[in-house]
């Protein structure tokens, strides 16, 4: 099942470079739109035959490949990735829906879309240090390509910049790979909870230091971030929403998945830093956005920012912080995707997105009422308002981590009152205030561009008011990595951390 | 019968949130061709329904105990959420407090948006503000109200900014926005500390752990002064005040409810925090000196304003001050009776000026005058709800001001002193009101104004009478009933013999120091350089915000450039510095074509190829 997940995009994506010149860009969106359905409808088999209850892997395939290498082809899922998987199959399928129907190659284009899709795919699933590697790097050459060739006028030099950082960043990931499999004689890259742990302790730090250089690139985390605005700035509005909901969440799924579970006892040891970086990163993102004069380079800095509280949930490492962490994953996916839909579409209609020139777009009249309405929900959504899943997500995060890292919690929470300022500055530029005559003959917005949005604004709300229904997929999974976490630490017995918890005394020192 | 109700009544904010639902067909354009007014009945209905249903809710637990709805909301790790409902005498009456003044307003504003094109999209926002407030009335959980405060917080954002297209109103909607949010982030803290303590976050939970005095004092004292931050930007007290005055820009019928509702959903929620404060004497006396140096600021902050509206925001602002300082001294009783008092008062004031606002089309007050005898019913509505909003007559205010020193007699002469001197400022600034708007020579724009429509008039009434009734009310309802036998000591009897006829008589100077105050209107700013100091430090509210905007909003510019330039040139630079130059700079990325870009491709798939190769040949 999962395989086919990874191959029926791969099988297209080749052979749609045979599909004859005459049928259009609009006829392939078509049959692409079903293709990505189909494969939305197998996640979502896959997501209703899940046991959540089950912490282990399930639908698990295992092949032997590359044995000389110690290289096996064996795919899982569990609850820390379907959720992503899923999010990642609802996300091509709006990627695919809001792509232009005017689009030059558009044979290229979809094949890419699919490569890229079963690159994230298998990222996901990949049960194997060098197979989660492999995909990685699949995932990175569509996506050059896809800025590359339909971004915007600085295209060549952003994609460049994003296949160098996250070449490096795959290096890098490699490199610590290699390490820890090396260096603990395990037979086989196959992915084995807790491996790290016996190695010397300054062997650990360097491999996950290693690691999380990788992983802090793909994020992004301040300061191996400035690849992500230049990319978003000049990606197509499709590519943004796949960049922005699933690429980055390959990252912060290595965090969790490999930062946390091959080396959990470095991890507690180098944490304290972590924390105080994930403060910075989302301060730092956070106040870079309220100057930015594009709007899509605005929401480009809020995904740092709100990057930056997965890495402070993981620093932190309690099971209440990590399945905030999974859950920001799914909230920032939705939400930001969102955003670069809607940004998208104002972009098109009104053939600009600096915020200097837009104005008054609330108009009912002449103006986008709908998208701006729309866009106010996304940018409440953001900033953690009740109600919707971006809430649900942060309190989860900071009542996780406030008792082991007050001041960098607090200083995050400050980060999210930071959201609203710069979001509310984009709502009073681009949409309060009198259309002027330039927008006074906006083409409509037609039904199915909103659909997209009306959609995932909808999810916002239903799992924003019933959080149960995606934190059950998790719960389980979660509980399984922190255990993993406590148990093997020899700093602090278990009768210590018990009652520095109980004592409300942060439990490790914070470096600042 | 009753008892279905009182059964049902979690639903009565329902009625909002469902009006404001049913609104959207209206407000999305697809329902154009049918206007735009089916959208303003239905929401009009739905608060009748929400009133009804409150209301004999509210009779139905007269003979029942107050008791808590539990609803588990969701459980994560060893958080475990549960969302709480109170049903009391007190909760239902607020819920049904909200859903009148809703009512009134609401068909109020049929005759004040006559001619608004947008008219659902302000009945839809009405019925999210009526949900959020009738919500918090009946909430009994820390959480559910902090997300109901906030949804106030965008609500009050989209009414304040509903005429989006006037400069003014586009920044007093952000600035209503993040003042709140800055309340509303520092409250978070507080939450999720409080939540971190190990504490449940329903209010009887909080009570019972506050009662454990289970934190450190410094501890204890940073939770109480976040906790206040909340309803400090709610109530418009200082330093969070500015918002209010500035968000009389928006529409009138969402600014009765903003100053006599909305203000006290704030501090409703900081009385029921009350016993958290109890936990630090920091946190109850910071409630004190801010509720005082906003009563007393902002009610001086009156005299000088020639906003119609503004000045009115201001009083509000010193009256919340006055429920800080009861909260603060632990006197919640007499804090719900103020918010009561106040409400109602404060709601038939702005519905007078809704209607001079909408006939004159100014709410610049050196442009009134003389309209006393052209508007009569508005002007009997101000001067009942001016006489309702001060110790004069025994109004409701003056009610609750002497029970609250018949429960509390050893309060300092300070308190006295502060009661006294907000009164008297209060009467002084309402009579110069009046005497400004409806008295003297009409204007320009005043000659011709008519009476209020009957849209307008009927629920002018309406609140005027129910403003006399509010002191037969209290009587009726027993809700001055002393709490506890007080002892009859000399400093109570003292109290009680002489500062309530202090209150009045200091009411009756206010009134006549207005009377007789020389009023000039093209001439009202002084040429005489020391009044003219003092006149300009109040009209703008001691040059408080031109402060904030050297500070704080200097800093967070300055911080946000600086992190951009650091990115542009630390950052960026560094990346360059670092070998990468050649790629990113210069020719080479400027030409590169597809050519190129498979080259780099290729560079990879090389250099990962020969990765794998060396894993695979190397030695294990």
């Amino acid at each position: 099942m999962l395989s086919a997940l990874i191959f029926i995009p791969l099988t297209i994506a080749a052979l749609i470079g045979l599909v004859p010149e005459r049928f259009t860009a609009n006829w392939l969106r078509s049959a692409m739109l079903v293709v990505a359905s189909v494969l939305f409808g197998l996640t979502v088999v896959i997501a209703w035959q899940f046991d959540p209850s089950n912490p282990g892997f399930q639908w698990v395939e295992q092949r032997t490949w590359l044995e000389i290498l110690g290289v096996s082809y064996s795919l899982g899922v569990d609850g820390l990735s379907l959720p992503l998987l899923v999010l990642n199959g609802f996300l091509t399928l709006v990627a695919i829906g809001c792509t232009s129907t005017t689009l030059d190659r558009p044979r290229f284009y979809y094949s890419m879309m699919l490569l890229l899709n079963a690159g994230v795919v298998g990222a996901f699933v990949a049960q194997d240090l060098i197979l989660f590697f492999l995909f990685y790097e699949l995932e990175l050459i569509p996506l050059y390509f896809l800025i590359a060739i339909w971004g915007g006028s600085q295209r060549s030099y952003a994609a460049t910049k994003f296949l160098l950082y996250t070449a490096i960043s795959g290096v890098a990931i490699l490199a610590s790979f290699l390490g820890i499999v090396w260096l603990t004689d395990a037979p086989s890259f196959s992915y084995t909870p807790g491996l790290g742990s016996s190695l010397a302790l300054g062997t650990q730090v360097i491999l996950l230091s290693t690691l999380l250089v990788g992983l802090a690139i793909k994020i992004p985390i301040f300061p191996f971030h400035t690849w992500l605005p230049d990319a978003h700035v000049e990606a197509s509005t499709p590519v943004s929403v796949l960049l922005a909901g699933v690429l980055l969440k390959l990252g912060t799924y290595g965090l969790l998945r490999f930062g946390v579970g091959l080396f959990p006892q470095a991890w507690l040891e180098i944490a304290p830093w972590l924390a105080t970086l994930a403060a910075v990163s989302a301060l730092y993102g956070a106040f870079a956005a309220i100057s930015q004069q594009d709007m899509k380079k605005m929401v480009a800095y809020s995904s740092i920012a709100h990057m930056g509280y997965i890495l402070l949930a993981a620093a932190a490492g309690t099971e209440l912080s990590l399945l905030g962490a999974e859950a920001q994953m799914i909230a920032h996916g939705l939400i930001s995707a969102l955003l670069f839909l809607l940004v998208g579409i104002v972009a098109k209609k009104t053939g600009t997105r600096d915020l200097n020139v837009l104005r008054g777009l609330l108009n009912p009249e002449r103006g986008l009422p709908m998208v701006g309405s729309l866009i106010i929900l996304g940018v409440m959504a953001s900033s953690g308002l009740p109600g919707m899943m971006g809430f649900i997500a942060e309190f989860m995060v900071f009542r996780g981590c406030f008792l082991v890292y007050p001041v960098q919690t607090l200083a995050c929470i400050v980060g999210t009152g930071l959201t609203a300022v710069y979001f509310l500055l984009m709502i009073n530029r681009v949409f309060f205030g009198r259309l002027p005559d330039r927008f006074d003959h906006l083409p409509p917005v037609q039904w199915f561009e909103t659909l997209p949005a009306f959609v995932i604004a909808g999810l916002l709300i239903v799992y924003g008011l019933q959080p149960a229904l995606f934190l059950d997929w998790s719960k389980a999974q979660v509980a399984t990595i922190v255990p993993g976490l406590v148990l093997q630490q020899d700093v602090l017995d278990s009768t210590l951390l018990h009652d520095a918890l109980v004592s409300q005394s942060p439990v490790r020192p914070s470096p600042i | 019968m009753a008892d279905i109700f009182l059964q049902t009544c979690w639903f009565v904010p329902f009625y909002g949130a469902l009006g404001a639902l049913l609104t959207l067909p209206w407000s999305s354009g697809l329902l154009r061709p049918i206007g735009q007014r089916p959208a303003a009945y239905i929401n009009i209905l739905m608060t009748l329904f929400s009133l009804i249903h409150g209301g004999i809710a509210s009779a139905a637990i007269a003979g029942h105990d107050r008791y808590q709805i539990v609803v588990p909301w969701f459980q994560a790790a060893d958080l475990d959420v549960s969302l709480a409902i109170e049903v009391s005498s007190v909760s239902l009456g607020g819920a049904t407090l909200v859903a009148l003044l809703c009512f009134l307003a609401q068909i109020f504003g049929l005759g004040y948006l006559e001619k608004e094109v947008s008219l659902a999209r302000f009945y839809g926002l009405m019925g999210l503000f009526e949900a959020a407030l009738g919500g918090i009335a009946l909430s009994d959980s820390l959480l559910l109200s902090y997300g109901l405060l906030e949804m106030l917080t965008l609500s009050t954002y989209l009414l304040v900014g509903f005429w989006y297209a006037q400069p003014l109103v586009v920044t007093a909607a952000r600035d209503a926005f993040l003042t709140k949010r800055v309340g509303d982030i520092i409250l978070l803290m507080g939450i999720v500390a409080l939540s971190s303590y190990g504490t449940g976050l329903t209010f009887s939970e909080l009570e019972a752990w506050a009662a454990t005095s289970p934190v450190p004092d410094g501890v204890a004292t940073l939770l109480g002064l976040s906790l206040i931050a909340g309803p400090i930007g709610k109530c418009a007290q200082f330093p969070l005040h500015l918002w209010l005055d500035e968000a009389m820009e928006g529409p009138n019928p969402a600014s009765i409810l903003r100053n006599s509702v909305v203000v006290a959903a704030g501090a409703y929620v900081l009385i029921r925090l009350q016993p958290v404060f109890t936990l630090s004497p920091v946190a109850s006396d910071t409630l004190i000196l801010i509720g005082t140096i906003t009563a007393i600021g902002a009610s001086l902050m009156t005299l000088a304003q020639i906003d119609i509206k503004r000045t009115l925001s201001h009083s509000t602002s010193a009256f919340m001050g006055l429920v800080f300082v009861a909260v603060g001294l632990g006197q919640v009783d007499i804090a719900l009776l103020l918010l009561f008092a106040h409400a109602i008062a404060k709601a038939l004031i702005f519905m007078s000026i809704g209607g001079i606002i909408l006939n004159t089309n100014t709410q610049n007050i050196t442009e009134l005058g003389g309209l006393g005898s052209r508007m009569p019913v508005t002007a009997l509505a101000f001067l009942v709800g001016g006489a309702g909003s001060t110790c004069l007559l025994p109004s409701g205010v003056f009610l609750t001001f002497r029970h609250w020193l018949e429960e509390f007699p050893q309060m300092s002469i300070a308190g006295v002193a502060v009661l006294v001197i907000v009164n008297l400022v209060t009467a002084l600034s309402l009579t110069r009101l009046f005497r400004l708007v409806f008295l003297g020579e009409p204007q320009m724009k005043t000659r011709r104004a008519p009476e209020v429509n009957w849209l307008m008039a009927v629920p002018m009434l309406t609140m005027t009478i129910l403003t006399i009734l509010v002191p037969v009310a209290l009587y009726r309802w027993d809700l001055l009933a002393l709490s506890h036998e007080t002892s009859p000591a000399t400093h109570s009897t003292m109290m009680l013999q002489v500062v309530p006829p202090l209150l009045l008589l200091s009411g009756l100077v206010g009134v006549g120091i207005g009377l007789i105050l020389p009023l000039l209107r093209t001439g009202a700013r002084s040429m005489n350089p020391a009044i003219r100091f003092c006149q300009d430090l109040l009209a703008y509210d001691f040059y408080v915000e031109r402060i904030y905007k050297v500070t704080v909003v200097w800093a967070v510019m300055s911080l946000s450039r600086l992190s951009v330039l650091f990115d542009r040139y630390v950052v960026d630079g560094l990346v360059n510095a670092t070998g990468l130059a050649t790629l990113f700079s210069g020719q080479a990325l400027r030409y590169s074509s597809s050519g190129q870009s498979q080259f780099y491709v290729l560079t990879i798939l090389v250099g990962t190829g020969l990765l794998v190769f060396l894993a695979a040949t190397l030695p294990f």
